[in-house]
């Protein structure tokens, strides 16, 4: 028989955690969508707040932690090191917020919320590092620690480029998430959320300054 | 300093291309291994140097920040000879 590869060795402890990660992903959106009703609630015809949540599928999970080594390969005499409890995004809420105003508002409502004020903050800056694209929270719910969760509140537009981004190209090929990895589509990356983020930001403008929506 | 994009390129020019999978820069011909770690980290003297550096015939030669272990470089080494 042959011996158990580093990767069936993560499989078998996805199936194993994944009762857990489905329980952290239903506790993290329900005290989400909780946290911003009052938020949801007051929203503007043309504004929007929308709340998913996923759980990492197997494959996609192996192949983050293989793209963390250093060559992108796991070592066989090192298997027992590796952990899917070690990704921040086991579980994932995403929050998708329009205009921006309420963006910064649902950010702020989740900040204060018990659950995730202790959580480490890791935002999706602009190249020059001077603006925050996206704000990106991860930590462990209060009933179940084992795997660990990643909230992210993300203005509309780019929360959408970054699904049809996912759906078109990295969930039918996962392993072509490598082609991030290198500095030239870290940049065009960047280049593609700063073009939203100023479209956003001038359609937000024009709309606050329109007399019927003002 | 040049940026991490012109020593890509520099790469490029070498014969080096980009393996989405394994995150590295690879030349089959030459057997060289640049992980996109060791690009970032180093400046443009030392990927022209590993470039041009001499290395046993037959042997590949990887151009980490940390040194993989043997069973890494026989894994890598079967893919990339495929």
């Amino acid at each position: 028989m042959s011996e158990r590869t580093v990767d069936d060795r993560l499989r078998e402890e996805y199936f194993a955690l994944l009762p857990d990660a489905r329980r952290v992903r239903e506790e993290l959106e329900a005290e989400v969508r909780h946290c911003l009703l009052p938020l949801s609630s007051a929203l503007d015809r043309y504004e929007k707040i929308e709340i998913t949540s996923r759980i990492k599928d197997c494959e996609s999970a192996l192949g983050a932690l293989r793209r963390r080594q250093e060559g992108a390969t796991f070592d066989p005499d090192q298997a027992e090191s590796y952990s899917l409890k070690s990704l921040n995004d086991l579980a994932g809420v995403r929050v998708l917020a329009f205009p921006r105003s309420r963006w910064y508002e649902a950010n702020d409502a989740l900040r204060r919320h018990e659950t995730f004020a202790s959580w480490a903050s890791d935002p999706v800056r602009s190249d020059d590092r001077s603006t925050e694209l996206a704000f990106k929270y991860h930590g462990v719910c209060s009933r179940n620690v084992k795997p660990r969760a990643e909230l992210q509140i993300v203005p509309m537009l780019i929360g959408l480029f970054w699904e049809v981004e996912h759906s078109a190209i990295y969930k039918p090929s996962p392993h072509l998430k490598g082609a991030l990895a290198t500095q030239e589509m870290r940049q065009r990356t960047n280049d593609v959320l700063q073009a939203i983020e100023s479209f956003e930001a001038e359609f937000e403008r024009l709309v606050r300054r329109d007399p019927r929506t003002s | 300093m040049l940026t991490t994009a012109s020593k890509t390129q520099i790469l490029e020019d070498a014969g080096y291309a980009y393996s989405i999978d394994r995150l590295s820069y690879v030349n089959r011909e030459a057997r060289k291994v640049f992980s996109v770690e060791f690009v970032q980290d180093n400046p443009e003297a030392v990927i022209k140097a590993a470039i041009s550096e001499r290395t046993p015939r037959g042997e590949w030669k990887f151009y980490f920040n940390s040194a993989p272990s043997e069973a890494v470089k026989r894994e890598l080494s079967a893919i990339f000879s495929r």
